[in-house]
């Protein structure tokens, strides 16, 4: 199929762009503008203010006092939950230290021992979903936060290599761009079975967005689109999934193991499962995720919110007898530290974050991912490849907004903690006694 | 085609003599030769553009003096770099018209709103509130957007970025669909598709088979396939002769499901055949003889002994309407014990039923009563109302339903506008396009069914469902939110009926 080739933009151009659109987020996001929030930005899961929330935190690396940064209006879960705060004179001073870092490894075994400064990482955005210069900003900041983030399924391009102790290498149904050099690269090796946005149904790379590059690193032909089909062909059983890890296991013998599935209603069982095969990371994607592209049946209606499986695991864990010795880490509708929080209170370690990092550099949710009707993808330049549109996020300017960003989310994060009387991350997991149902709205 | 092939190779052999192999290649011949004549299931959807202009999702609101200011600053700003001067905030062409943004095409705005946000001082970008208060409280015009989708591509709507609205929710949204992460319908995993099966059975399957002494079948079963799991339902009053009931007829024939039609359409209009199912009053229902042409079922409309008792040994398939109102599980449990094998629940268009519950939880109730009495495999149920998505459809199979009724979704597929009462059955007024032709209504409707049954399928893969019929009633692969909150949360404090 042949598809136009945009030219890159030339340096005025790609000044001028670039400029009117980091003011306007500044115009958009900042109380002292003469400009209000645009009237059609937002939905009951991002509302306006969370999206412009995210732009000013990603300028500031603060919270913002005049936009609700803390939750949605979706009428439910996370945003039904509030915490308990303790009075004031029974919290942690404002200077009190907070230790927010999360250990992977829980396992005991020989392999890697890995701390991230924060209880969350970067959920997989592929190569051909998302730029290089995407991939690369995010790659940047987890590597000044000592965090991760994961090449989700479309291969590892060579830029990521700089900061390969800090990116996951995710192996997927489709094998996309899965090399042995790729896995022996990532200190975590993540099997993504099933994706919370489109649970059950592979991955979809529209032909407009595999361009010659993108089919190059997926090993496929240009411009046609590519399925990850589901599930793993090999896999009918744990002992298959065990398999499974072993063979990366010994492809890299230092490399920690991340399991990534979707939220069905024995999620329990999966959990457990993933754990006897070897996982040291148990990492649930709920059904209110983000994709780049997925049939709008599957988004909701199939497999169950982030928030209700939670509990469910890590209770079922408990019961099992091996909740210390694994990582449970929750994604799929988690948009803030506010969520992030109260994910842990409901029993994870830690979260990952994917669409959030995507509107603190600039996205509105548009819901144009796939393409949309221009083939091209972005208008943001995030979501696609076009030689043209995806130079306007350019990977220090990215780096810079998501190190903001991670900045007002750690301070948020500490702030809740406080407020609770709490000083350590873990001291937080599992107390729903710290929260509170909100049942005539939102929280 | 067994026979038919049988006698091709009886043909090839010498009279007389003893069965002979025949040679590899011609056997191979014959053996492609039958298996060609196999067709796959398969409906044949068509993009098929809208008659009538769609309301757009944006209007886009441009400063002209914003605008010109604009344009006057960067044409010095960048002279020479004309790429810059003419560079537009938009992919979609919003501003790419003959004179730019000085006269926007709205139609292609997908709210992105990087026109806005890069030039706040005079673009604006708002909803469009013609589309917005397009349907009613129930069929909402996010459900008309994208039915209209559907039938325009017949395609399956993708989209990215997750989902964009209420946590769980009231009707078919407190449901939440099951989906295994290894179990897969096929080796194929998703993408053999094509092999989950979506055809259903009306009628009494037989529990077991009769056999007389010569070894023949004693009673045939009565019952009937379709290859969709769902059937149109009747149009309101106000269409329910003219063209509309022509294209429902033609499309349900190609689709190869069920139309619903009252007997005096079906009658004046000429429409009997296989796939159109008359409604008769029980008082007419003698009527029954005259439908010919291959008419397959007819349907009863409500119960009566006296007139079940004259046609429940017809050779025509029967079912009998049931309201959901008043006591109608003694009236449903009457029916059974009487033989009824197709019972046809039915409630308003907004699958509520006289006492105000949903069909989520009448379906449930009706099931399971027929599962406790032993005798549900003895009976097809079938319900119409409340189906305004193509998610709606697992969703009513999945509580107990073997196929459900399709109506104003039909209509959308149509272009038409429906308004007055669209809540009770049969009594809105609608506004068809005035350019409707035959052709073109069949088609659209073909490909809302290719669309919702490629939906399904996507939900049954996800599953690991290998047939449809395996979903009625599965409702151990279904999962209520409330009953998850509950599970989640009760033992948080203020979570209402919680532990606190």
């Amino acid at each position: 199929m042949a598809k136009k080739e945009w030219p890159k933009p030339s340096p005025k151009l790609l000044e001028k762009t670039q400029h009117l659109m980091h003011d306007g987020f500044h115009q958009r996001a900042f109380p002292d503008t003469p400009y209000e929030l645009p009237t059609a930005l937002g939905d009951a899961r991002w509302t306006d203010e969370l999206i412009a929330s995210a732009w000013y935190m990603a300028e500031t690396g603060e919270c913002p006092d005049h936009l609700n940064y803390k939750t949605g209006k979706s009428g439910g879960g996370f945003d039904r939950l509030a915490f308990k705060e303790l009075p004031e004179e029974q919290q942690l001073a404002a200077d009190a230290e907070v230790d927010i870092t999360l250990e992977l490894n829980r396992r005991g075994d020989e392999r890697n021992k890995r701390t991230i400064d924060v209880p969350w990482y970067g959920g997989g955005m592929s190569y051909g979903s998302v730029s290089v210069n995407v991939m690369m900003s995010r790659a940047l900041n987890a590597k000044k936060w000592n965090t991760l983030m994961s090449t989700g399924e479309g291969g590892y391009p060579s830029e990521l290599y700089e900061c390969a102790d800090n990116v996951i290498t995710q192996v997927a149904t489709g094998y996309f761009g899965v090399e042995e050099k790729s896995i022996q690269a990532a200190p975590i090796i993540e099997f993504k079975y099933a994706q919370g946005a489109k649970p059950g149904l592979g991955g979809h790379l529209l032909a407009t967005k595999a361009g010659e590059e993108v089919a190059k690193m997926r090993g496929s032909v240009p411009f046609v689109s590519l399925f990850s089909p589901f599930p793993f062909h090999s896999t009918y059983s744990v002992e298959d999934h065990m398999k499974h890890l072993d063979w990366v296991k010994t492809i890299n013998p230092t490399a920690m193991m991340s399991v990534k599935v979707s939220t069905p209603h024995d999620v329990d069982m999966v959990a457990v499962g993933s754990y006897y095969a070897g996982a040291h990371i148990i990492h649930l994607d709920g059904g209110f995720g983000g994709t780049g592209a997925a049939p709008e049946i599957a988004k909701k209606n199939i497999a169950m919110p982030i928030e209700l499986a939670i509990p469910k695991v890590h209770k079922f864990m408990q019961m099992e007898g091996i909740r210390d010795n694994v990582t449970l880490i929750a994604s799929g509708g988690v948009r803030t530290a506010d969520d992030m929080a109260k994910a842990i209170a409901l029993g994870a370690d830690g979260c990952v974050l994917g669409t959030s990092d995507l509107v603190a550099m600039g996205c509105t949710r548009c819901s144009n991912c796939e393409g949309g009707p221009s083939g091209r993808g972005c208008p943001w330049g995030l979501t696609t490849t076009d030689t043209e549109l995806q130079e306007w996020v350019q990977q220090a300017w990215g780096a810079d907004r998501l190190d903001k960003y991670y900045t007002a989310l750690a301070k948020r994060m500490k702030e809740i903690l406080r407020q609770l009387g709490l000083s350590n991350i873990g001291e937080l997991r599992g107390r729903t006694d710290l929260l509170r149902y909100i049942a005539g709205g939102e929280a | 085609m067994l026979a038919a092939d049988f006698q091709e190779t009886s043909d090839n052999m010498v009279e007389g003599s003893v069965t002979i192999q025949l040679p590899v290649a011609e056997q191979a011949r014959l053996n492609r030769k039958l298996a060609d004549t196999y067709h796959r299931y398969n409906i044949d959807a068509v993009e098929t553009e809208n008659r009538n202009k769609y309301p757009r999702r944006f209007n886009v609101k441009v400063g002209k003096i914003g605008l010109a200011k604009l344009l006057f600053k960067e044409f010095f700003k960048y002279f020479g770099h004309w790429d810059v001067v003419f560079s537009r905030p938009c992919t979609y062409g919003v501003f790419s018209g003959p004179v730019g943004g000085f006269a926007p095409r709205p139609d292609l705005c997908v709210g992105c709103l990087r026109c806005e946000v890069q030039h706040p001082e005079f673009v604006t970008v708002t909803h469009n509130k013609e589309l917005a208060e397009l349907g009613d409280s129930y069929l909402t015009s996010k459900h008309i957007a994208t039915i209209d989708e559907e039938s325009r591509k017949g395609s399956v709507p993708v989209r990215g970025q997750g989902y964009r609205g209420r946590f769980g929710g009231p009707g078919f949204d407190q449901m939440f669909t099951d989906m295994s992460e290894i179990v897969r319908p096929s080796r194929d995993g998703i993408h053999g598709r094509e092999l989950i099966g979506t055809s259903v059975d009306l009628g009494s399957k037989p529990m077991r088979l009769k056999f007389g002494a010569d070894g023949g079948l004693l009673e045939a079963p009565k019952m009937m396939t379709i290859q969709v799991p769902f059937f149109y339902s009747p149009p309101p009053d106000s269409v329910a002769t003219g063209i509309v009931p022509e294209i429902l007829a033609e499309a349900a024939d190609k689709v190869d499901t069920l139309l619903f039609l009252p007997e005096n359409t079906v009658t004046n209009q000429g429409l009997a055949g296989p796939h159109v199912v008359p409604i008769i009053a029980p008082g007419q229902i003698g009527n029954i003889e005259s439908h010919a042409k291959g008419t397959r079922m007819v349907e009863m409309s409500s119960w009566n002994l006296t007139a079940w008792n004259q046609v429940k040994e017809h050779p025509l398939l029967v079912s009998i309407q049931l309201p959901l109102a008043g006591d109608w599980m003694s009236t449903l449990m009457e029916m059974v014990d009487n033989g009824v094998s197709i019972i046809h629940l039915i409630t308003d268009h907004h699958g509520v039923a006289d006492d105000g519950r949903f069909v989520m939880d009448l379906y449930q109730e009706a099931h399971f009563a027929l599962v406790d009495k032993g005798c549900r495999d003895e009976v097809t149920l079938i319900g119409t109302g409340g189906i305004a998505g193509a998610d709606h459809l697992p969703k009513a199979i999945i509580t107990g339903m073997d196929a459900v009724g399709l109506d104003y979704p039909l209509l959308i597929a149509m272009q038409a506008r429906l308004t007055g009462d669209t809540k009770t059955r049969g009594a809105a007024a609608v506004k068809l396009p005035s350019n409707l032709d035959k052709g073109w209504g069949v088609q659209r409707i073909i490909n809302l069914s290719c669309s919702w049954r490629d939906q399904l399928l996507e939900i049954l893969g996800a599953m690991g469902i290998r047939e449809v019929r395996r979903l009625r009633g599965e409702t151990g692969r279904a999962m209520w939110c409330g009953h998850l909150e509950a599970e989640a949360f009760g033992d948080i404090e203020g979570f209402p009926g919680g532990e606190h």
